[in-house]
């Protein structure tokens, strides 16, 4: 589950990438990526427990923490 | 108020199905307000790609399309080229995706539309439209991906677009340059200037809403998210309000425009579509868009469809109104799939190796 304060999301390259993501996260949720983050209408993963490096791979693209309205950039390939 | 991303899309869905029974108002043939596929092939028909005398003309709205995501995206800062995720392979899927549509005879977008204006034959259609993205899912779901794409240069991402402009200077200045047709589909169209506002328009919030006719039935597939299908929703709603008040509504499956009764390869045409679709992360009017954004992937998916469509009028692959798909046809459309599941097999091997 989310915790509304503490809202982090996931980018990726493909699909496959998400879910591996989504397997290494507990408590977290497939989504489409946020519209303000992104053109594209890939799938995202958002999640609130601590992120680490070491949930991350070649497919993860991106991380960002929710701050009121917009999306900060915490961690980019 | 500030609209939610659900309510823009049924939004965007409800204006573009108002656009389309318009267009077909003002001289578009019935249940094609909007096709990407027979739009493409009308303007490869003009450029004398294929010969086929009953779809030759170069259609404003497809120009408009590209060009309002074009604008849009430059505006508003999502004009950000990229590409080399599977060039050829991308090609080869919009080549096929092409196939699939000129059996059936209309992309997804025809396909709702066709079902707004109460043509049954479309529901086997997006019975198999949904059996083809099920089946992408299932390669997305185990690794399928074409690739990353690149950061490319400006003038890389807004090539199309001036080739668009280029081709539309040419329709207006020049059009002894191409063919048009006297007769058939092909001649029935809006006026010029209707049809390109109609097109920009649809570029513009199609754009901002990533209106996907694949899209909504992955994601309800993949993360059991129903934000893209209200798009969906809204242009049926609208295309089947819009065909009522018209008089354009006739429910069944004989007698349709431009349209067969041939159910396996109605069923089949989607299947290619749909699972084309699924494997390029878009349908065909999303390959627009994206080509407007500048992804120089989704221009060899637009080009695929551009070279497809020649191929199925100058090798009789395209069905035709009433009769359906000839031999040609049915083997290239069976090969057709075939080629989609090796592609789709062989990718996601590869990519489960390297995991």
């Amino acid at each position: 589950m989310l915790d509304a304060e503490d809202i982090k999301v996931a980018t990726f390259h493909s699909h496959y990438g998400a879910m591996m993501f989504h397997k290494r996260v507990a408590g977290s949720l497939l989504r489409p990526v946020p519209r303000s983050l992104s053109s594209s209408c890939g799938t995202a993963v958002f999640f609130s427990s601590p992120f680490s490096d070491e949930c991350t791979d070649e497919n993860t693209e991106a991380v960002y923490q929710k701050e009121g309205e917009i999306w900060r950039l915490i961690w980019k390939k | 108020m500030k609209l939610g991303e659900k309510q823009k899309l049924g939004l965007t869905g409800i204006a573009i199905g108002v656009i389309a029974v318009i267009l077909v108002v003002l001289g578009n043939p019935k249940n094609m307000g909007f096709c990407i596929a027979c739009f493409i092939r009308d303007t490869a028909g003009a450029m004398h790609m294929h010969t086929a005398p009953i779809v030759e003309y170069v259609r404003p709205e497809i120009i408009g399309i590209i060009l309002g995501s074009f604008a849009i995206s430059v505006i508003s800062g999502d004009f950000r080229p990229k590409g080399g995720s599977s060039p050829v392979l991308r090609f080869v899927i919009g080549f096929i995706v092409m196939i699939g549509a000129l059996v059936f005879l209309g992309c997804p977008l025809r396909m709702v539309l066709r079902l707004g204006g109460g043509d049954l034959n479309a529901f086997i259609g997006l019975l198999g439209f949904i059996s083809g993205i099920a089946i992408g899912c299932v390669f997305l779901s185990n690794g399928f991906t074409l690739g990353k794409a690149a950061v490319q240069s400006r003038a890389e991402g807004a090539a199309l677009s001036a080739v668009t402009t280029l081709l539309f200077i040419l329709f207006i200045a020049a059009p002894s340059l191409f063919l048009f047709s006297e007769t058939g589909p092909g001649s029935m169209h809006a006026p010029v200037a209707a049809a390109l506002l109609a097109g920009l328009a649809v570029g513009i919030i199609s754009e901002r809403t990533r209106l996907c006719m694949a899209g909504g039935i992955r994601d309800i597939i993949l993360v059991r998210d129903y934000t893209l299908i209200i798009g969906f929703a809204g242009i049926f709603i609208a295309s089947l309000a819009g065909n009522l008040i018209t008089g354009n509504f006739s429910l069944g499956f004989s007698g349709q425009p431009v349209a067969h009764s041939k159910h396996v390869w109605n069923f089949l045409g989607m299947l290619a579509v749909g699972l084309g679709s699924a494997m390029l992360g878009g349908c065909p009017l999303r390959q627009l868009i994206l080509a407007g954004e500048g992804s120089s992937d989704s221009v060899m998916a637009v080009l695929g469809m551009l070279v497809g469509a020649a191929f199925a009028h100058n090798f009789s692959l395209a069905s035709s109104a009433d009769a359906g798909p000839g031999i040609n046809g049915k083997i290239a459309l069976v090969i057709s799939i075939a080629v989609l599941l090796l592609i789709g097999i062989v990718v996601t091997l590869r990519e489960r190796r390297k995991a």
